[in-house]
């Protein structure tokens, strides 16, 4: 049983999970300065840029991000009652791929360069994107004013196809230095921001986030059916609709700032539920927290592994969860659901 | 039909002119695709340019060649275009993305010339090649010395210069520079600098900007158009002695006989002044 004990006992103990993982994260990196030159009177410019400007806004960013891809994974999960669903099965990914590489192909382009600054054409584009892909894909997927798991999870997978189309054939026309840039803009990679773009970014994050969390109860209906839940007194509509909206939204961000980073939202909620039980009220907050400090320890290896080159984080996070998971499935997986 | 008709003025010039000088050596190749820029250069400079029907689709090409049709790009070549075109060479860079279609067009039974220009001693061996398949080898020989006396030349002025730590980038967000292997990193030297980047492991690499600071270039060299980038660390000593230069990729990045003038312009970057007083012919 849940009691309100365990729940702040798990939270309380995966949000030092997280602190722990942003220590490492500023503590590592290929520049020879860490966490406790932080308190040193003497640091030079150099070293003080390197934590201030690269690696704390850094690990601050794959935080936010890996929360928000994990607590999307897991919403995805309980809403659609399936253990495949990701971030990406809704296809909103997809519409984010499509704007970052149009952004890609246009960013020469002065007339647009006037109006956005540079560092942000491609992340307007993208979450420009996933917002036109959103409300196309709740038209669709409504038929007779429901949201059916079975037509979303279709509609998901074929915007998803149709998307990879588009970006084939953009790429196919693209020039070598745009094919390169196409390239490592989809294949997820966390990056430095300004800080007052990192606060925007967070309230961005941590309101969706936190509305999802509420909704831990109504999951738990959900996952006795949808017939269950509506006896249970839960408007299952709605509860769907307010789920697809803000995971994809969720989901939206996040590919319009890193591109695609699988495994963050499949491996991480299923680790938890393994470890955890499948209780949501539980499962929503730390799936956050223990997202957020999976990403952190993933970029900072994807940072250490090969310096002074850099790993996109993305094989980082399919390299070390793809074994991990599949160890702990074996081992545990046959005594819980999904 | 437009493309037809230049493709047919070709062929009856190359038709018109005499084919064998000397009856025992085989017939050189007449009509040539090229793919690659630096081996382009090589060709006009052997006066062999009007051999070429077609070149790839990315360039930069030299002089007339820039007006030819494309025949694709290095690594997604038209067979049907080479074929139409009646080519008897295809001359491309030496990739392991180049190398998928090599065999398909040798299937064709169509000479396939892949050379390696990315560094020095490939940017010699692919002149010596050149000069051999078109029985050009006098001339070739004649330019590798020109290009050696080049060279020399800048060895000789930056011997005694003082070595600076140079950045050169090849590519922004994600980072990418110029590291050993790479012709730039043979300039660098050339031009009394030290490439940052002395430990990438492969000749363009992915670089972290942390790196970068820690190793404080004093000149950085930037060819991704974004060279205004690096007025956000002001502590760089190449930012705070206004040694960040913006390059256009054409001028460095592609190797080729201009070699010894991209060892001069590399040095002035890094020196400025060293060529001032003297004038190469």
């Amino acid at each position: 049983m849940l009691t309100a004990r365990r729940l702040t006992l798990c939270c309380l103990g995966f949000l030092v999970l997280l602190l722990a993982a942003l220590a490492v994260g500023v503590s590592f990196g290929s520049g020879e300065v860490s966490l406790g030159d932080l308190w040193n009177d003497g640091l030079s410019e150099r070293h003080q840029a390197i934590l201030f400007q690269i690696r704390i806004p850094r690990v601050l960013v794959a935080a936010l991000l890996g929360g928000a891809l994990s607590i999307a994974g897991v919403s995805f999960q309980a809403l659609l009652r399936n253990p495949l669903a990701d971030p990406y099965v809704l296809g909103v990914s997809g519409g984010a791929s499509i704007g970052g590489v149009v952004a890609l192909t246009l960013i020469e382009l002065p007339a647009l360069a006037a109006r956005i600054p540079q560092p942000l054409i491609v992340p307007v584009f993208a979450f420009a994107g996933a917002l036109g892909a959103l409300v196309l894909i709740e038209r669709i997927a409504t038929v007779g004013g429901r949201l059916t798991v079975y037509t979303v999870l279709l509609t998901g997978a074929i915007f998803n196809a149709f998307s990879a189309a588009v970006i084939y054939f953009i790429q196919s026309l693209a020039s070598l230095e745009e094919l390169h840039a196409i390239v490592f803009h989809l294949m997820g990679r966390v990056r430095e921001m300004a800080i007052g773009w990192i606060g925007a970014l967070a309230v961005a994050i941590l309101i969706p986030a936190t509305l999802l969390v509420t909704q831990g109860r109504s999951f738990n209906a959900l996952s006795t059916g949808e017939e269950g839940a509506t006896q249970l007194g839960v408007d299952t509509e709605r509860l769907k609709r307010r789920t697809f909206i803000l995971g994809a939204l969720l989901t939206g961000i996040a590919v319009a700032m890193a591109g695609l980073i699988g495994f963050v939202g499949l491996v991480v909620p299923h680790l938890l539920r393994l470890w955890l039980g499948p209780d949501h009220r539980l499962l929503l907050p730390v799936s956050f927290l223990g997202g957020a400090a999976f990403l952190v320890l993933a970029d900072t290896l994807a940072r250490v592994l090969t310096a002074p080159n850099e790993l996109p984080v993305g094989v980082v996070t399919a390299l070390v969860g793809g074994p991990f998971f599949l160890l702990l499935l074996r081992r545990r997986g046959a005594s819980h659901g999904f | 039909m437009r493309r037809v008709i230049p493709a047919l003025a070709l062929a009856l010039a190359a038709g018109c002119a005499p084919v064998e000088s000397v009856s025992e050596t085989p017939p050189t190749p007449q009509r040539v695709v090229v793919f690659a820029p630096s081996a382009a250069e090589v060709l006009v400079a052997l006066d062999l340019g009007e051999r070429v029907v077609a070149v790839g689709s990315h360039g930069p090409w030299p002089g007339e060649l820039a007006a030819l049709e494309s025949a694709g790009s290095f690594d997604r070549p038209d067979l049907e275009r080479i074929v139409e075109l009646e080519t008897d060479l295809v001359i491309n860079t030496a990739s392991v993305a180049a190398a998928g279609g090599h065999e398909r067009i040798e299937r064709l039974g169509i000479a396939v010339e892949s050379l390696d220009t990315s560094t020095f001693a490939g940017v010699f061996a692919s002149l010596e090649r050149v000069g051999v398949l078109f029985d050009r080898q006098e001339r070739a020989a004649e330019i590798a010395g020109e290009m050696r006396a080049g060279l020399e030349r800048v060895r000789v002025a930056t011997a005694d210069l003082p070595r600076k730590s140079v950045l050169f980038v090849v590519g922004r967000d994600p980072l990418y520079v110029a590291g050993p292997g790479s012709h730039v990193d043979e300039l660098i030297r050339l031009g009394a600098g030290m490439n940052v980047a002395h430990d990438a492991t492969s000749p363009y690499q992915q670089f972290s900007v942390e790196a970068v600071l820690e190793r404080r270039p004093e000149v950085i060299v930037d060819t991704s158009g974004d060279a205004g980038y690096w007025d956000r660390w002001p502590f760089l000593p190449a930012v705070r002695d206004g040694s960040v230069y913006r390059v256009e990729p054409n001028v460095l990045v592609i190797p080729g006989i201009r070699l010894p003038e991209m060892a001069r312009a590399m040095t002035e970057l890094i020196h400025p002044g060293t060529f001032a007083q003297t004038t190469d012919e």
